[in-house]
């Protein structure tokens, strides 16, 4: 090393230096006072973080932070860090113009005098998103060709990767993903409760379905909402584990689901109509297969009616039943005792040859139960019985009237 | 009786209860003791127990109620629960109480009307 002959060959040293820092284009080297403003910006500098130097200098450094460790003050600990131990490498988020996030491998370096001083930072700043993505071409591929959205999320809750299916299913362009926290696409409401649920997959990383009976929500960039299933596995990697979302929209399922649940109901209103067929006289046409959840319902539907109509007859009509097995009849049986509970005969009608020679081979015994083949005949004995009951002899009008009055 | 429970109507030869509300065992107990003893004072022909104002019927209220319908056939009357409620019906199916022989009607009306049924066709 020959030392510098004069001012002239000090001024063509430092032109020599500032090409050479010129020259490197793939990292951004910047100068920052004591203060974190940005002193100096090199041509890479401008390559990388898209602003140029006019635009920058004198500007603070945490400008090229994300908002959240701008607030968590991410900036100064970084420039403390480096002054006390000299020199600082670390990865984090970097925001370049236009707002996009990379991850950012970052070494900063303490600028001393010749006493020792600290007088300034060095900050070279790699744009790792490429290196990242050559890093593992099959891991990149799988995930493009993974049906679901995958989204891989850091212990920090940050989102790392993501394939084209995120993008299209929440509607962001993937630079708008990357480095944000992953509770931006859930609804507000759920985000308290999702941290805590994150803080417990990385307690300890299992492959696991989310919120199993559950009903989970995606949020859009539009701030619409739609149902997800996500499935959750660990990705062990030498920057630590991961966690790999696979999410699938299941808004059409979900309403294929209630569809199905709204028919079987109106199905089951359908199925179990008593009709006013006479005064005091009721008819239940039961068609097609007793289970319990549809016996139930008979029952209470039947019941009811005859308390608001007050009717003293109910003909149940098992004409359109297909086959009546010992369960089937339990289940008649318990209507008719039912109905007789609160005062109200029943007469059975349509009884087919097959279905009376099932019931007395499977020893369902009727008991009181009056059957006739046809509803004309249950409908004449019904009028019968009527007649019957309102035989009452003179004089229990009347005797109604005291009691009304008294 | 001094200790009268729940006030018994009198109709003609027939009387006239109305349960209410709910009803814990040793009350359902006494109602059994005051009625007994009320058809046997009265010498009434028939008993109506009207059941529609009964927030519950549990199985023993139900076992109670066929107990005092059977006393009083024993005392030479008649008697008949009216207005059993829908869910009161299905609760007691449920629970398998066997009250087929018990004689029931929709309202104190047909109730009277089974009563007077029940005489004519027992005389």
């Amino acid at each position: 090393m020959t030392p510098p002959a004069g001012e002239q060959d000090l001024r063509a040293r430092l032109r020599d230096v500032e090409a050479l820092l010129d020259a490197v284009t793939d990292h951004a080297v910047i100068q920052l006072d004591l203060d974190g403003k940005v002193a100096r910006w090199s041509a890479g500098a401008q390559a990388v973080m898209g602003y140029s130097a006019a635009e920058v200098l004198g500007q603070p450094a945490s400008m090229f932070y994300t908002d959240d460790d701008r607030a968590a003050g991410l900036a100064e600990h970084e420039l403390a860090t480096a002054r006390e131990s000299g020199r600082f490498e670390f990865e984090g988020w970097r925001v370049r113009e236009g707002g996009q996030r990379f991850r950012a491998g970052v070494v900063v370096t303490a600028i001393r005098d010749e006493a020792g001083a600290v007088t300034g930072l060095t900050k070279v700043i790699r744009d790792l998103t490429a290196e990242q993505q050559r890093a593992d071409p099959m891991f990149r591929g799988l995930l493009e060709s993974a049906p679901d959205a995958m989204v891989i999320v850091a212990s920090d809750g940050r989102i790392t990767l993501v394939n084209a299916q995120t993008d299209r299913m929440f509607g962001y362009r993937r630079e708008d993903l990357i480095g944000r926290e992953i509770e931006m696409l859930i609804p507000p409401r759920f985000r308290g409760g999702h941290e805590r649920y994150r803080s417990g997959f990385f307690a300890d990383p299992q492959p696991r379905r989310m919120g199993v009976g559950l009903e989970l929500w995606g949020l859009r960039r539009d701030g619409t909402e739609f149902p997800i299933d996500v499935s959750l596995s660990p990705l062990r990697t030498d920057r630590g584990v991961l966690a790999s979302a696979a999410i699938r929209d299941v808004t059409e399922r979900r309403e294929h689901e209630q569809r199905l649940r709204r028919q079987h109901e109106e199905i089951m209103e359908l199925s179990t109509p008593a009709i006013q067929v006479w005064d005091k006289v009721l008819c239940l046409p039961v068609i097609g297969t007793l289970d319990s959840a549809r016996a139930a319902r008979l029952t209470e539907g039947l019941l009811f009616k005859i308390a608001e109509t007050q009717a003293e007859v109910v003909i149940f009509d098992i004409s359109g039943v297909p086959t009546i097995d010992t369960l089937v009849a339990q289940h008649l049986l318990g209507t008719v005792q039912a109905a007789a509970l609160m005062g109200t005969a029943s007469i059975l009608c349509g009884v087919r040859p097959e279905t009376a020679q099932a019931m007395v081979h499977l020893g369902i015994d009727i008991g009181q139960l009056r059957s006739r083949t046809t509803l004309r005949h249950a409908l004449q004995l019904a009028l019968t019985l009527l007649a019957e009951r309102a035989e009452t002899p003179a004089g229990v009008a009347e005797l109604m009237g005291p009691a009304g009055a008294g | 009786m001094s200790d009268d429970l729940i006030p018994v109507m009198r109709i003609a030869d027939t009387l006239l209860v109305a349960l209410q509300g709910d009803l814990d065992d040793a009350t359902v107990i006494r109602i059994e003791e005051q009625l007994t003893h009320a058809v046997a004072r009265t010498g009434a022909a028939g008993m109506l127990i009207d059941v529609s104002g009964l927030g519950a019927v549990d199985s023993f209220i139900a076992r109670v109620l066929a107990r005092v319908v059977a006393m009083i056939r024993l005392l030479g009357a008649e008697a008949a629960i009216v207005g059993i409620q829908p869910a009161v019906a299905i609760a007691l199916v449920d629970l398998g109480v066997p009250m087929g022989h018990l004689h029931t009607a929709l309202n104190a009306q047909q109730g009277l009307a089974l009563l007077q049924r029940l005489r004519r066709s027992g005389a």
